[in-house]
């Protein structure tokens, strides 16, 4: 049988993850000595709350290859068992570098997969493999088809400011399209593994209006969401309209959680598709 | 009426009592075009005074008169100072390069089409004089794309008709002129009649009189006595100022260039001491005790000329016409406290050095070649570091009350050293100046994206996307503009009707994208008589601060704002324009 792994920043919540018979492996979010594990101890709107209160500023780390073995362990009880463990992109994270060291440890019977993206975009991928297991496809289809799916997502994140990003160490070549003396929101794509600053906006209306026609003019798409960080209220925003532009398909909607929230920081408003094969 | 006058006695002889002038080579053309600097010169304050609205604006007179003389510059180097056609092509690509805003890239288009009408002729006679008129109408009327009666094109066109008909019963280029400078300050008397903005600000057309001006100039220097050498002619010249007698403003308002103190600068004295320019008006007060005003005037009036030094032991005003105001500066400070010193040049010559400044730093570093650059035009250092810090490769120094020559323009792009480059003209009066460098920079692809203000500008830059290509970026910059609403906050120069309101001199008001829509006596009061009409409540408004502005005023001015607009995001930026003490816009 073929187990599904994927990690926290996929916001995958635990009460879903249960439904679905996925397992998520977090990541650790750390307040100075305070640490938590992303999700578990900590949910996103506890975590933007703290962040609203100020004073010390979260870090993040992947979970350690032993997190990793511990659930390949548990899951490959029986001689039949697969894994196939889906993360975010190595390009953003170590935690795919500690899954294929925990995987080397046991055979070929774990396959990690860099999706390339993040949070609904992992999500994506996720649900794809299980309709795929659910429609009866066997290991190797699985594996292939989720490997021909990540070229097809684009994951989208407006955020509301720079700070976070930039406190993170995440913002590399951004900076300089991003960077002055005006204050502005920048429009993130994320695709193919990496971070790429797509506009800039000054207020989130302009921000919103470009998001949803990057949307639209990526064609037929297999799969939408939208994702905020403590702000359901821009998500409530885009809800109905990505709801009018595609009818026919179930809108994926969600929180940025801790992790990624660290580096997006509070009041981003996202969208993400898988663009159809 | 106007013409009529002056039809009757330019400078107090008759056509009718000479021998007709019925050949003009290359020298009497320079002379000609000398003299209407030196016309157009002497009025550029009048012609600047006809704005319409009563904002510190683009200077028409100003922007005509730089551009006249970098033609002028030109034609003195032809290659056949002899020749007609040699002298009057390299004015009008001296007109080109020189141009500044909408009047001036006009002005160059009626030059070039007067030259092209000379073309191949060493000397032109009268009925050449009249087809290059004609010419000159053609060309000016192809540049604009949508052509308006009641400006400057309506003055070429009826100026060129009547001196082809008078060419038609004369031989006489004497007799052309004239009747084409009655004829022109005729149609401008008529613009009003022809335009509503006119008619309700109470002015003529700025870029009309401006053309009769130089017209009347050129004419003057060849209705010099014959018997003297065309070049002197200027000299000649009797001095008189241009409307005078009948030349009213339309509305009541005073006679142009009325009264002795304009006059004075005007009009004699403009052209008395053209070679050596205007020099630099200085002012400044001297703070006693114990001052001697009568040895001060003595001191310091040897220094310069129309000086004036006024005052008692305590406090001294002083205010010279000099061609060296540091020596002036330095004696007086010998004397006494300097204060409220305020040195200007008269000739606008720091207009040049400006440009020369940003072409030479523009040069300087060069920068490494890129597919796509983006040239911005900035007043203000506040504005020059935003546009900077998002992405523009070049900025040109220029504004509302300065617009940058097509030269200026040119440099930068050049200098922006990239296959594709986007001009940003952030003013409604640069963008002429703006479309004509592309098929100057045959090298560059130069596309124009029509900002018609800062923040339009910054807007526009926001949506730049420096991977995608030159087509994609114009359309997206162009989409982009739409989304902003511009605010520019003034004080104006004068009393006025405009878009149905009445305005008095010192009122603030409030343009909005191009019209004004709120008038009042302070600022915080008449951005939110704009705040409340706004239709739709903004998200975020920028605050740009101007010159004369600090930074805890306009923070106050957003605290109150604020409280008013609790939902709204406000910012605060140092944008560093001069006139307009703030810039907003809203999104």
């Amino acid at each position: 049988m073929l187990h599904i792994v994927t990690d926290s920043t996929s916001d995958i919540l635990p009460s879903e993850a249960a439904a679905l018979g996925v397992r998520v492996v977090p990541l650790t979010v750390r307040f100075g000595e305070e640490q938590f594990r992303d999700g578990v101890d900590l949910d996103a709107d506890a975590f933007y709350a703290r962040l609203a209160r100020g004073g010390i500023s979260p870090t993040t780390s992947q979970p350690s290859p032993e997190d990793f073995a511990a659930v390949y362990r548990e899951l490959l009880r029986e001689p039949g068992d697969r894994v196939l463990s889906i993360h975010i992109s190595q390009k953003l994270s170590g935690t795919l570098q500690s899954a294929t060291l925990a995987a080397q440890e046991l055979d070929d019977r774990v396959t990690p997969v860099d999706s390339g993206s993040v949070s609904m975009g992992v999500q994506f991928l996720v649900r794809a493999a299980l309709r795929d297991l659910a429609a009866g496809a066997d290991v190797d289809t699985v594996v292939r088809n989720t490997e021909a799916r990540r070229s097809r997502l684009v994951v989208y994140v407006l955020l509301d400011t720079l700070t976070y990003l930039h406190r993170g160490g995440r913002i590399g070549a951004a900076q300089a399209f991003l960077g002055g003396v005006l204050n502005v929101k920048p429009l993130l794509r994320i695709a193919g593994g990496v971070v790429h600053p797509q506009a800039r906006v000054r207020n989130r209306r302009q921000g919103i209006d470009r998001m949803l026609a990057l949307l639209a003019e990526a064609g037929p798409l297999e799969a939408v969401g939208t994702m905020h960080s403590g702000a359901p209220r821009l998500l409530e925003e885009v809800r109905p309209r990505l709801t009018a532009a595609y009818p026919e398909l179930e809108l994926g909607t969600g929180q940025i959680g801790p992790v990624v929230g660290t580096y997006a920081g509070p009041g981003a408003i996202g969208a993400a598709c898988l663009r159809a094969g | 009426m106007a013409g009529a006058d002056r039809d009757a006695a330019p400078s107090g002889v008759t056509a009718t009592e000479r021998e007709p002038l019925r050949e003009i080579g290359g020298r009497q053309v320079m002379a000609g075009l000398t003299s209407a600097l030196a016309w157009l010169q002497a009025n550029q304050e009048v012609v600047n005074d006809l704005n319409v609205f009563p904002v510190p604006d683009g200077d028409t007179g100003s922007n005509m008169y730089l551009t006249l003389r970098s033609a002028v510059e030109d034609a003195a180097k032809a290659p056949e100072p002899g020749s007609a056609a040699s002298v009057m092509q390299a004015a009008a690509h001296g007109s080109l390069m020189g141009a500044r805003g909408n009047s001036g890239v006009i002005l160059s288009q009626v030059l070039r089409g007067f030259s092209q009408g000379l073309r191949g002729h060493q000397r032109v006679d009268a009925a050449g004089v009249a087809v290059a008129l004609g010419e000159a109408s053609a060309v000016a009327y192809k540049a604009v794309m949508k052509p308006t009666e009641g400006t400057i094109l309506t003055v070429v066109r009826e100026a060129a008709a009547a001196g082809k008909r008078a060419a038609e019963g004369s031989d006489d280029i004497r007799q052309v002129l004239q009747t084409a400078v009655a004829e022109a300050h005729a149609a401008v008397e008529r613009t009003p009649d022809q335009l509503a903005v006119l008619r309700d600000a109470g002015v003529v057309d700025a870029g009309g009189l401006g053309f009769a001006v130089i017209l009347e100039g050129f004419a003057r220097a060849l209705d010099g006595d014959p018997g003297v050498a065309a070049e002197d002619a200027l000299a000649l010249v009797a001095p008189r100022r241009v409307g005078e007698p009948a030349l009213r403003r339309p509305g009541g308002g005073p006679a142009i260039a009325s009264g002795a103190a304009p006059g004075e600068r005007r009009g004699a004295a403009a052209v008395a001491v053209r070679h050596e320019g205007w020099g630099y008006c200085t002012e400044f007060l001297i703070g006693g005790p114990g001052l001697d005003v009568d040895a001060l005037r003595e001191e310091l009036g040897a220094l310069g000329d129309s000086s004036l030094v006024v005052g008692d032991e305590e406090l001294v005003r002083v205010h010279i016409h000099t061609h060296d105001p540091a020596v002036l500066i330095t004696r007086a400070a010998e004397r006494g406290r300097l204060s409220k010193l305020k040195v200007e040049d008269m000739s606008i010559q720091h207009h040049d050095i400006l440009e020369r400044a940003a072409a030479e730093e523009a040069q300087r570093p060069p920068a490494p070649h890129k597919a796509l650059g983006v040239v911005s035009v900035a007043p203000g250092q506040g504005f020059r570091s935003i546009l900077t810090g998002l992405g523009a490769d070049g900025i040109v120094e220029g504004g509302q009350t300065m617009n940058p020559s097509i030269e200026a323009l040119l440099n930068a792009v050049r200098a922006a050293n990239a296959d594709s480059v986007i001009i940003l003209p952030n003013n409604g009066n640069v963008i002429m100046t703006a479309l004509e460098v592309d098929a100057l920079a045959p090298e560059v692809a130069v596309r124009v994206v029509p900002t018609r203000s800062l923040p339009q500008g910054i807007t526009a830059l926001l949506a730049l996307d420096p991977g995608g290509d030159l087509a994609s970026n114009c359309a997206r910059m162009e989409e982009a503009i739409g989304g902003v609403v511009t605010v520019e906050i003034t004080h104006a120069v004068r009393d006025s009707t405009a878009d149905g309101q009445d305005i008095h001199e010192g009122d603030v008001i409030a343009v909005v994208d191009d019209r004004i829509t709120q008038v009042g006596r302070d600022h915080l009061s008449v951005v939110e008589a704009v705040l409340d009409h706004a239709g739709r409540e903004p998200e975020l408004i920028t605050v740009y601060r101007g010159a004369g502005i600090d930074e805890e005023t306009a923070e106050q001015l957003v605290v109150s704002l604020r409280r008013r607009h609790p939902d709204v995001e406000f910012e605060v930026h140092d944008g560093g324009q001069e006139h307009y003490p703030y810039i907003l816009s809203l999104e």
